[in-house]
């Protein structure tokens, strides 16, 4: 859990106007209403409530969040990454969300409006959604689901040389999983009687999902698309490998934009197998273009909703939370 | 037509949280009063409730409350219940395992639920002061499904997956005995196969108190003298809560699960005085052809009853006209039932009172007693002429008939038989 940031020594708020000041009353209502919450929890609220440093939002939700979640599902938010859904991993349903929802309104002192919950999926989603609600800024793109026919559709690279099982894309990031099957071509000569998966396919997959990345999360100029054909792979540094990956192994790989200049886009990224580091890689770049928008691959919209629904695809596509209207 | 038999019993009262100990206070007439300490005011004039022991939900905040450790449940169930609702579902489990009915057998399309409560005032006092204070929008999501009447079907009927039918009913102190007298309906026609039958009551201060703006609630501070149905210095009644379940099975299910019910459901019926939002007729005229309906609709002579569990409440006007309805009834003196009032020693527990008390009839006519009228020094003279034992009398009625009404005049009349 991110530790609530401490604010600089002298800074006069240099963040959004607080409305009004935080008073002992206002504290002793915060306490009360974070009662159930851990002590850095509501650390993180008095800090937010006095500086206006939005740097204290994603302390605040995570525990609030975490408040409601069973306790044998808490150890889950512990050490997550952002791409932990709120339904399928810590199934939070639509109720406990708008629980949820109340206390951080409550707690921030802000306004959520239904429609803007509905595309909540993720615990990223929802850090990104409220920090830009703070901050003032436009609401990021909701994180897309897409399944492997949707990432069939519009990847360059195909089977046998895909190594995407699923993948989730937002504006901050993408993430996927690769299952290690062993019947992988290249594992038969790598290693004679010792499948081990190559480290420079490792690379090769979170390259994919930065592809991926780049044709699905990536804002484009207006009228314009990344065009698939004209992505390629430039450089990479600060490739170390941690552990071996063998048949059986889920991958879950992710990456995120570090820089962004047309023609080059670097990223971040990290493999893992369950909790363990198995590759980190410090900045991986590719080069793209623009072309002129066409026709989506898809017809619709690439919400996961409709492309699971298509597919029959369920497992790796919530439905988006919805608000209780059974009255 | 089916016969129906209760095979199952949960209990949650002032009396005894389980049949075993609510049993006991009744054999032995202990009652289950105290100075109930929020009303220990000088504002509050009555000071004493038949209070529920082992439980603790004096908070609003449901994650405060406290209960015995064997009911294991959920926040995501406990969430949305009232304080009535946590005594219910914990009765419920209760009476499940009482009745020895395995998850397939509560969760199916032949079995239902009737419940009865008259929502948690308490609740919705707090979810209307939150929505003044903070605003419609921080308005708690379980506020209408926690407190509203209905509160009990909604929660229960999710929380154990009833897939039957079910109904809330609402007929203030007659509410839990039509839902068993229409739970008894619905498997005499077929409709289903088995029923649970609940009333609850959250029995604080929000749902007690406000009875005392129609000066109907006892002013006593003796907790041994503030309930006593048909004594001459009688003063009110006395406000509990708590919750009960019953089984209700078809003749059909008894014998395919070889279950030993406690007595079997003879009939029902039910009149309306029509004559007073709050006042029962001087006559108890509604009650009377209720009494008479039920005896004919079961196809039971008067002389064949043993033992009325009287709807008596300890209220100056209500006592006195059961007495007359009873009168009326059971015209033979030589053959007139045992009549006692078991709120002299649970108190008056409202849309809880019906199911409550036809579940101690039921273990009455299981067990082999005859439970008596406590509290009782001089009986009323408007009540002489009944036959009410004041101990218990250590032999089963083999015929018993359970009174309840309600405002509005509207009278329930439930005839039980031994199994």
């Amino acid at each position: 859990m991110p530790e609530a940031v401490q604010p600089s020594p002298g800074a006069s708020s240099p963040f959004v106007a607080l409305a009004k000041p935080f008073t002992p009353e206002d504290e002793a209502a915060l306490r009360e209403a974070l009662k159930r919450c851990s002590p850095s929890t509501f650390e993180a609220a008095v800090q937010f409530r006095k500086t206006g440093n939005p740097e204290h939002v994603p302390a605040v939700v995570i525990g609030v969040i975490e408040r409601y979640v069973e306790p044998d599902l808490r150890t889950k938010l512990k050490d997550a990454d952002d791409d932990l859904r709120l339904i399928d991993d810590l199934g939070i349903d639509s109720l406990t969300m708008m629980e949820i929802v109340i206390l951080v309104e409550d707690v921030l002192q802000m306004t959520i409006n239904n429609d803007e919950l509905r595309s909540l999926r993720t615990v990223g989603d929802v850090k990104t959604f409220i920090d830009c609600k703070i901050r003032g800024l436009p609401l990021p793109k909701p994180t897309k689901f897409l399944p492997i026919e949707h990432i069939g559709a519009v990847m360059p690279m195909q089977p046998p040389f895909l190594f995407l099982n699923e993948a989730s894309v937002s504006s901050t990031g993408a993430n996927g999983k690769y299952k290690i099957t062993g019947q992988e071509f290249f594992l038969q000569g790598h290693f004679k009687d010792n499948p081990v998966m190559p480290a420079s396919i490792m690379l090769e997959a979170l390259g994919q999902l930065a592809v991926l990345y780049l044709l699905e999360g990536a804002v484009a100029e207006p009228g314009k698309a990344v065009g698939a054909n004209t992505i390629f792979f430039t450089g990479c540094e600060g490739v170390r490998a941690h552990r071996m990956c063998k048949p059986g192994d889920i991958l879950t790989l992710s990456v995120k934009p570090k820089r962004m200049k047309m023609p080059l886009a670097t990223f971040e990224g990290a493999i893992r197998v369950g909790q363990e580091k198995a590759v980190i890689v410090e900045e991986i770049t590719l080069t793209y273009a623009f072309v002129e928008a066409v026709n989506p691959v898809t017809a619709e919209p690439a919400s996961a909703a409709p492309a699971a629904a298509r597919s029959g695809a369920t497992a790796q596509s919530s439905p988006p939370l919805r608000v209780a209207a059974n009255a | 037509m089916h016969r129906a038999f209760i095979t199952g019993l949960g209990f949650v009262t002032s009396i005894g949280n389980d049949p075993v100990s609510v049993e006991r206070s009744l054999r032995e007439l202990r009652h289950g009063f105290e100075l109930y300490p929020p009303f220990q005011k000088p504002d509050s004039p009555c000071k004493v409730v038949g209070t529920v022991k082992e439980f603790n939900t004096d908070s609003a905040d449901c994650e405060d409350w406290t209960w015995p450790a064997r009911y294991p449940i959920k926040r995501e169930t406990l969430r949305t219940l009232s304080p009535h609702g946590l005594f219910a579902h914990c009765a419920m489990l209760q009476a499940i395992a009482d009745a020895r009915l395995d998850p397939a057998d509560v969760s199916n399309l032949r079995t239902g639920l009737n419940a009865a409560s008259g929502g948690s005032p308490f609740l919705t006092h707090h979810h209307h002061e939150r929505m003044q204070k903070m605003g419609v929008m921080r308005c708690s999501p379980f506020g209408i499904v926690s407190s509203i009447v209905g509160t009990l079907n909604f929660n229960l009927v999710a929380a154990f997956r009833i897939q039957g039918s079910s109904c809330g009913f609402s007929s203030a102190c007659a509410s839990s005995a039509h839902a068993l007298g229409f739970a008894f309906d619905d498997i005499a026609l077929g409709r289903q196969d088995r029923m649970f039958v609940v009333g609850a009551e959250d029995g604080n201060a929000d749902a007690i108190l406000p009875f005392a703006g129609m000066r109907t609630l006892s002013l006593q501070s003796d907790p041994a003298l503030a309930s006593r149905p048909f004594d001459a210095a009688r003063d009110g009644f006395v406000g509990t809560g708590g919750a009960c379940v019953l089984v209700v099975e078809s003749g059909d299910e008894v014998a395919r699960r070889g279950a030993v019910p406690y007595c079997e459901v003879l009939g029902w019926a039910q009149a309306s005085d029509g004559y007073n939002v709050a006042i029962s007729h001087p006559d108890g005229s509604g009650l009377r052809v209720a009494m008479a309906g039920a005896l004919k609709r079961a196809g039971v002579a008067p002389e064949e009853v043993d033992y009325v569990n009287a709807h008596a409440t300890s209220t100056l006007i209500g006592d006195v006209s059961e007495a007359r309805a009873l009168r009326s009834v059971f015209p033979a003196a030589a053959t007139r039932p045992a009549v006692s009032s078991t709120k002299a020693l649970t108190g008056h527990g409202l849309s809880l009172a019906g199911a409550m008390e036809c579940g101690f009839c039921a273990l009455a006519m299981r067990s082999g007693f005859t439970p008596g009228s406590a509290h009782i020094s001089r009986v009323d003279p408007e009540c002489e002429g009944i036959h009410i034992p004041r101990q218990t009398i250590p032999t089963a009625p083999a015929v018993t008939m359970k009174n309840s009404s309600g405002f509005g005049g509207a009278n329930v009349v439930l005839l039980l038989g031994k199994a």
